[in-house]
């Protein structure tokens, strides 16, 4: 298993097993902290509680400290080590006292008992098989296929959710039989009784609360714990840079992190040499400003035919984000220079800003006043007509209907509604409402009184870690670079939860993150609001261009095509109009080429 | 002026007064009523029972502004006739106990070349900086509640004027013995509005302090808009179940959960953006006063109420985990508690109004002496 890890870390590797309880834990590791010390797994003083660690402890100097005038001894300087020792402090409380993202297995000897956690936002994953009695954990699915022979099928289900999502909401995983421990959950195995026990520990509120404070305080609270966030994360023994990006959130993590940083900051941003997104002016101005030392990379479409079919394929669950590929190359090109770098990840699910808050809620408040038949018939031919994916944003925000359903047909670009139409014999037996029904399920219940607190909640049980997160390790551990977010911290997570809704809305989206940026550094907001520019992606072009060899092979060759998920005539039908320009479908090819490559590896039929 | 037959005159300038609730109003009652070498008349602004609580004392109250209009056009309305009324009044000295007393009081000394001395708390500073500069730059002596304060006036950038550090008083209570209580318990003194009070914090504490005393409980005095919040982040924490959200008590409630409570915690913090946090934290001196210990921040106000190591302990109040840790220190061992809390009483007792107020009289009796003969 460890050996499948090494792209994750490749620095260290180590073992312990308890003979007595046939109890084993593994790991290999990226070295960050304490390069030289923090060989894992650790034990306490005196070897009775044992923890493989797989993350970053931000505020562990500190907890050192408090344990140190406590009586408790170390060994090493890795944050790693604290874990053992608060565990003897707080049992399985310890984890209230963490400030970081992570996961970790934590071997209780005394008690033949096995503690499994893993962070607030579900920024490091953890993936769980279990099976009369025996339960077996791995930070990749890859590496728990491996142990675990009996992984080898995958879950129909799961595909259908990818295809609709473009990426596998957890808690369950593509391969049948395997899942995933949920953000903020612990896991409990206790040897003799066999008995496996899993709760929540933290979670962010999902109701509407409207306190009497000023928009200036909260905004000067926010600004306070930012930058608090940006000073504990640079806390590191290796050089740290920024990822640049040119919109709001990336300039104030790099505003931030020069105010903190003794040394000149370094920053990185990415571009293309086709289609009209690309931002690196706007990165470049920001890092003038700050006179970083700045880096540029252009990923060319020559660059794209050759990275992303290997990543697509590699990576250990299947990931449609179209904003893997430049991540994971921006990692990269960073890697000689810094072995960590700040994001901005997080702040449009904490703090409001998608324009799909603004709108759905909008949409539910007009909808009494329009005629629903006039309202869907718009809706209907705007879906029907529509040659770009926005036709059916706009239909989802004219079609009267329950708030989950246009929200799912908002982010998913309808694809809900094309898959039958493109699903194979393996995917015909999948009912149509299962991917709403799980959805609705992790939300939890629906506070009617505020759309838009719900539709965060939403995002950030779901989207946030499964997506978000997922993209954002894979793609920095898969260069071996360790990517930190600055805005997903625990005081500031809370405080976003704890303000009213139309303080986040504002007139533009995000009015608390925007309000926190100083005048000067950006060009001024058109219309009041700054444009969205979060690495955004010529996917379009890319699968017209370098990839649409891939593309004709899979449809030749794939696996998800020859095992009967999809129907390869119908996908060649929207290939072919894609390629010729009379429609863009990168909404659906995307998804297809993404899980077909995936696929063609978990088949062996890449090669490999 | 200034003949030694009649006691001098003594215009207190304020917006809070009792029996509207408040520490500033109970403050400036304290003051306002032991200044036994002057001629007193209060100006303060009307508030629902007002009538009946100034007919019960012994007090000269003027009041102004109905109770349902604006607050600032209730404060224009004070400045205005404080004016008047120090026309016909001709105090010797003006005590303005907040800055949005400060133009009547600096109209005044220009028109009457009377004194005038001003009272700082913290709040008001961050929220009105350039009425808080123009009180400083305009008064003849600056009373500050604390270091802190101070501080905070010299960052307005008034000139500076003679400052004094006066804390607040604290009653001390006429039966503070401890009264029997079922569980380990915590207690919190404060209204839900502002943040800086560290109620979040103390959420996030608890669930690990409650990882070393399972049956701790934490009784939260006061109510406010925040309350909604921190209940749901309460829920969130798993730790709901050993909160009582109490809202608002009468001051017997109050005393009574002081004298049962274990320790008081109030892990108060600076604000971000240049607005004020506590300015001491009465509410420290009050617990100290029913001898017990507290956990306090180790910033802004606090640092004057409390004596780290003696009447409590001072703590990184944005660290949950120093806030546990200090929280659970005392619980698990009775003994420091104890001690900390005896001490906490002798500290309490020096701060008692009537030694307090006599600083305060004191600092205007000099006054006197140095009037602008103008």
């Amino acid at each position: 298993m460890c050996a499948t890890l090494r792209h994750r870390g490749p620095d260290d590797e180590g073992v312990h097993s308890d003979g007595a309880s046939g109890v084993t834990i593994g790991i290999r590791r990226l070295a960050v902290m304490d390069v030289e010390g923090g060989h894992q797994p650790l034990c306490n003083e005196d070897g009775s509680v044992w923890v493989t660690f797989n993350g970053e402890i931000y505020n562990h100097r500190q907890l050192r400290e408090d344990l140190r005038a406590r009586g408790h001894r170390f060994s090493t300087s890795s944050d790693t080590e604290v874990l053992v020792h608060l565990y003897e402090e707080y049992g399985d409380a310890l984890v209230h006292a963490l400030e970081g993202m992570f996961t970790f297995a934590l071997w209780d000897e005394r008690r033949e008992r096995l503690l499994l956690a893993r962070d607030r936002f579900g920024e490091k994953p953890l993936f769980l098989h279990e099976h009369e009695g025996e339960l077996s954990f791995a930070s990749e699915l890859t590496a728990l296929e491996r142990v675990t022979p009996r992984l080898c099928e995958l879950d129909p289900a799961a595909i259908d959710a990818f295809f609709v999502f473009a990426y596998v909401p957890g808690p369950g995983t593509i391969v049948r039989g395997a899942r995933q421990l949920p953000p903020g959950h612990l896991l409990s195995w206790e040897r003799r009784a066999g008995r496996v026990d899993e709760r929540r520990w933290w979670s962010a509120a999902r109701e509407a609360v409207a306190p009497r404070e000023s928009f200036e305080q909260v905004v000067a609270e926010a600004g306070r714990l930012f930058q608090e966030s940006v000073r504990t994360r640079l806390i590191a023994d290796v050089p740290v840079g920024v990822f640049l990006s040119g919109g709001v959130d990336s300039t104030l993590v790099a505003l931030a992190a020069a105010r903190e940083s003794s040394q000149r900051l370094k920053t990185f941003t990415i571009g293309y040499d086709v289609g009209a997104v690309n931002e690196t002016a706007q990165a470049r101005s920001v890092a003038q400003h700050l006179d970083s030392e700045h880096h540029e990379l252009t990923l060319t479409q020559a660059d794209v035919g050759e990275r992303a079919p290997a990543l697509l394929a590699r990576i250990d669950q299947p990931l449609a984000d179209r904003a893997l590929v430049p991540l994971n190359a921006l990692s990269e090109f960073a890697r000689p220079r810094v072995t960590v770098a700040l994001g901005g990840e997080g702040a449009d699910e904490l703090f409001g800003g998608y324009p799909r808050y603004r709108w759905l809620e909008r949409a539910t408040r007009v909808e009494s006043s329009v005629p629903d038949v006039a309202v869907s018939a718009v809706g209907g031919l705007l879906r029907r007509s529509a040659r770009w994916p926005g036709g059916a944003r706009v239909a989802a925000r004219l079609t009267p209907g329950p708030l989950l359903e246009r929200n799912l047909d908002w982010v998913t670009a309808e694809r809900r509604h094309r898959r039958q139409a493109l699903y194979g014999p393996r995917l015909a037996e999948v009912g149509a409402g299962r991917v709403l029904g799980e959805l609705a399920g992790r939300a939890g219940e629906l506070d009617a009184k505020s759309s838009c607190r719900w539709l965060m909640h939403l995002d950030q049980v779901d989207y946030l870690p499964d997506d978000v997160l997922f993209k954002t390790d894979r793609a920095g551990m898969l260069a071996s670079l360790e990517i930190r977010t600055v805005f997903l911290q625990r005081e500031l997570a809370e405080l976003a939860a704890s303000v009213d809704t139309s303080m986040h809305l504002g007139s533009a989206g995000k009015a608390i993150v925007h309000a926190m940026l100083p005048p000067g550094v950006m060009a001024p907001p058109s219309r009041g609001r700054y444009r969205k520019t979060a690495f955004r992606v010529p996917a379009a072009e890319w699968l017209r261009g370098p990839l649409a060899g891939v593309l004709d092979h899979q449809l030749r060759r794939g696996a998800i095509y020859e095992e009967g998920y999809f129907d390869r005539r119908a996908v060649g039908q929207l290939v072919r109009e894609h390629s010729s320009c009379v429609r863009d479908h990168s909404d659906q090819l995307w998804p297809l080429l993404a899980l077909g490559l995936w696929a063609d590896r978990f088949y062996g039929l890449d090669g490999a | 002026m200034g003949s030694t037959a009649r006691r001098p005159r003594l215009l207190v300038l304020t917006p809070d007064f009792p029996p509207a609730p408040g520490g500033i109003q109970v403050m400036a009652q304290r003051i306002a009523g032991a200044m036994g070498g002057f001629h007193t008349r209060v100006l303060a602004l009307d508030s629902p029972g007002a009538r009946r609580f100034d007919g019960e004392g012994a007090l000269t109250v003027r009041r102004v502004g109905a109770d349902a209009a604006p607050r600032k056009a209730r404060n224009a309305l004070l400045n205005a006739v404080a004016l008047g009324e120090a026309l016909s009044f001709r105090p010797d000295v003006t005590l303005s106990m907040h800055v949005v007393a400060s133009p009547a009081a600096a109209a005044i000394r220009r028109a009457l070349g009377t004194p005038t001395v001003q009272y700082f708390y913290a709040e008001e500073i961050g929220a009105r900086p350039r009425l808080a500069a123009f009180a400083a730059a305009r008064a003849d002596v600056t009373i500050a509640l604390s270091a802190y304060t101070a501080e905070l006036i010299a960052a307005t950038g008034a000139p500076p004027a003679s400052l004094r550090v006066i804390p607040p008083g604290v009653d001390i209570p006429l039966d503070p013995t401890p009264l029997a209580v079922d569980r380990p318990t915590i207690v919190t003194v404060a209204r839900l509005e502002e943040r800086y009070k560290g109620h979040d914090v103390l959420v996030r504490a608890l669930a690990l302090v409650r990882a070393k005393v399972p049956d701790v409980q934490w009784v939260v005095i006061g109510d406010g808009s925040l309350r909604a919040g921190l209940e749901q982040q309460a829920r969130c924490y798993g730790v709901a179940d050993a909160i009582r959200f109490l809202g608002s008590v009468s001051d017997a409630q109050r005393d009574s959960w002081l004298r049962r409570a274990q320790l008081l915690a109030m892990p108060s913090r600076l604000p971000g953006g240049g607005f004020a946090g506590e300015g001491f934290g009465i509410v420290y001196l009050e617990a100290g006063s029913y001898g017990k210990p507290v956990v306090a921040g180790n910033v802004g106000g606090a640092l004057d109420a409390v004596s780290d190591g003696e009447s409590g302990l001072l703590v990184d109040p944005l660290d949950s985990v120093a806030v546990a840790e200090a929280i659970a220190a005392l619980l698990l061992d009775p003994a420091l508690a104890r001690r900390l809390g005896g001490q906490g009483r002798e500290r309490a007792q020096r701060f008692a109004w009537p030694a307090i107020a006599a600083r305060v009289e004191a600092v205007l009796l000099e006054q006197l002496g140095a009037q602008d003969p103008r």
